[in-house]
């Protein structure tokens, strides 16, 4: 059997899978990947892959081998070694008892994925493995990893992942007009389409709070609004007219005035910003973000 | 418990009601909001609960999931569906009348010593024993579920049990707190911050992972609240 020890883990490193869909109205969002075009990249590395892999943060990972396993690396751009030996951002590594590798931080991206070849022995939850840390549910029992979790495998996958299309390029964030943009006048939403943002350090699975240098929300009024279905990529105003972008752990239902939504295409992109980054969104038709 | 029609019950017959025009609004490129109306409403609530149930029983093509809300029903579109041949189906669909089949009725036990009951009677202009006598009255309906695990709205209390939240949100309550404000009664599941009065505790747990649906209540449900002994 192999097996990995987790010997130091960033905050928020968590199983996931492709999501736990279907259950919205159980008050259940569907986690999976912050960015699930890199968890395909790293799964389109393996001849055969399973289907949870480990999602980790900024400050990366270290674990150690207990027998064969091999893995795919990618998202964001790390610094990776085995025993020590630096090999290319992302990695395909085949490993064997005893390997100590070493995911540092680098130049860029919030989240990096390991992919395996071999299937974990972790129960699924509803039907997926994903870790929702807003509920505290699912993946290694309802938390993020750490130093000392030791992560079993079990038979080789049968699966094999297509390589994702190349990510889009950069520039602004696309939008879609949200749910209440009619309650924002034709200045605010100019200015908010106009304007720059900044990534703040305020982010995780749930939600990425933005500063606002040029003040489009901050003479925003409270408004009462009845709640209604939340996505991810969902930019809400909160009542002290903060601007956060609501991401795979979003709460399923809430009550703030959503000006925009930023299309699936752009999502992953955005998770990678890093805080004090600047964005700028840019509204598109549906028809171009579908 | 379930009752059908002919049980001895307080359930209302199944009752024909006619669809405000609701309003189709695209939710990012994956998703479709069918929005009955920008107010809660008792009117829209049903609509909301009947469409949705409507659509589940008989699903266009490229629906992957359905998710009925307060005044609205999400639908997530399945991969490469075509929404613009959904949304005229759905268009066909709306300004009918639809059926809605009597809920399925529950007792809820509540145990009515929360931090705010006193406050709440008082706001009412109630002695709190008459509070629960009048909260207990009639039967509520299961306006929503969604808002975290388990978690359901009931509604609506009569017009001079209606109160606005508190001023500041409570940290966290436990699994089984049971809340009032807004007209309705709303029951956590699992431990959640909340700007609702809180009213009482129950054991009734609607959330349970173990449990295939993880959740016991619905949309059109009807909760009977009682006092615990």
């Amino acid at each position: 059997m192999s097996a990995i020890a987790i010997t130091r883990a960033g905050p928020l490193t968590t199983l996931q899978d492709a999501g736990r869909f279907g259950h919205l109205a159980d008050g259940i969002s569907a986690s999976g990947p912050m960015d699930q075009r890199a968890f395909h990249e790293a799964g389109a590395l393996l001849a055969r892959v399973a289907s949870t892999g480990i999602e980790f943060t900024s400050a990366g990972l270290a674990f150690t081998t207990e027998g064969p396993l091999r893995v795919g690396c990618a998202g964001g751009q790390f610094r990776v070694s085995v025993n020590g030996n630096p090999r290319e951002w992302p990695a395909r590594l085949g490993l064997n008892e005893s390997d100590v590798v070493e995911i540092r931080p680098g130049p860029a991206g919030n989240y990096g994925y390991l992919r395996f070849n071999l299937d974990c022995d972790i129960p699924t939850v509803l039907g997926s493995r994903s870790t929702n840390l807003a509920v505290g549910l699912g993946g290694w029992k309802g938390r993020a990893l750490r130093a000392g979790d030791r992560l079993t495998f079990g038979a080789e996958a049968a699966a094999t992942e297509a390589a994702p299309p190349p990510p889009p390029a950069d520039g602004p964030i696309r939008i879609l007009w949200g749910l209440h943009a009619d309650l924002f006048d034709a200045a605010a939403r100019s200015a908010f389409a106009r304007s720059g943002f900044v990534v703040s350090p305020s982010l995780d699975r749930m939600g990425v709070r933005l500063l606002d240098p040029a003040g489009v929300f901050r003479t925003q009024r409270r408004l009462n609004l009845v709640s209604d279905a939340i996505v991810p990529g969902d930019i809400q105003i909160l009542g002290d007219g903060t601007p956060a972008v609501l991401m795979r752990d979003h709460q399923p239902t809430g009550g703030y005035p959503r000006i925009a939504t930023i299309v699936s295409a752009d999502l992953d992109r955005f998770a990678q910003l890093r805080p004090g980054t600047e964005v700028r969104f840019q509204p598109v038709s549906l028809e171009h973000a579908r | 418990m379930e009752h059908g029609p002919a049980a001895t019950s307080l359930s209302p017959p199944t009752e024909r009601i006619d669809l405000p025009v609701p309003t189709l609004l695209p939710l990012g490129d994956r998703a479709l909001l069918i929005r009955f109306s920008t107010e809660l409403s008792d009117h829209a609530n049903r609509a909301t609960i009947a469409f949705a149930r409507q659509l589940e029983a008989d699903s266009p093509e490229g629906i992957a999931e359905i998710a009925p809300g307060l005044v609205s029903v999400l639908l997530r579109l399945a991969d490469g569906a075509d929404f613009v041949r959904l949304r005229g189906e759905l268009m066909l669909r709306i300004g009918e009348t639809v059926d809605a089949a009597p809920g399925v009725e529950h007792d809820v036990a509540v145990r009515f010593d929360g931090a705010d009951l006193d406050e709440v009677a008082g706001l009412a202009g109630l002695h709190p024993r008459e509070f629960i006598a009048r909260h207990n009255r009639r039967p509520l309906r299961v306006l929503a579920t969604g808002f975290a695990p388990g978690f359901v709205y009931c509604g609506f209390h009569a017009a001079d049990l209606m109160l606005p939240r508190r001023e500041s949100v409570r940290p966290m309550v436990p699994a089984g707190t049971v809340l009032f404000a807004a007209g309705q009664t709303a029951i956590s599941a699992t431990p959640i911050r909340t700007g609702w009065h809180v009213i009482g505790q129950t054991t009734f747990q609607n959330f349970d992972l173990e449990a295939t649906p993880p959740t016991r209540l619905s949309p059109g449900d009807l909760v009977r609240f009682t006092e615990a002994a």
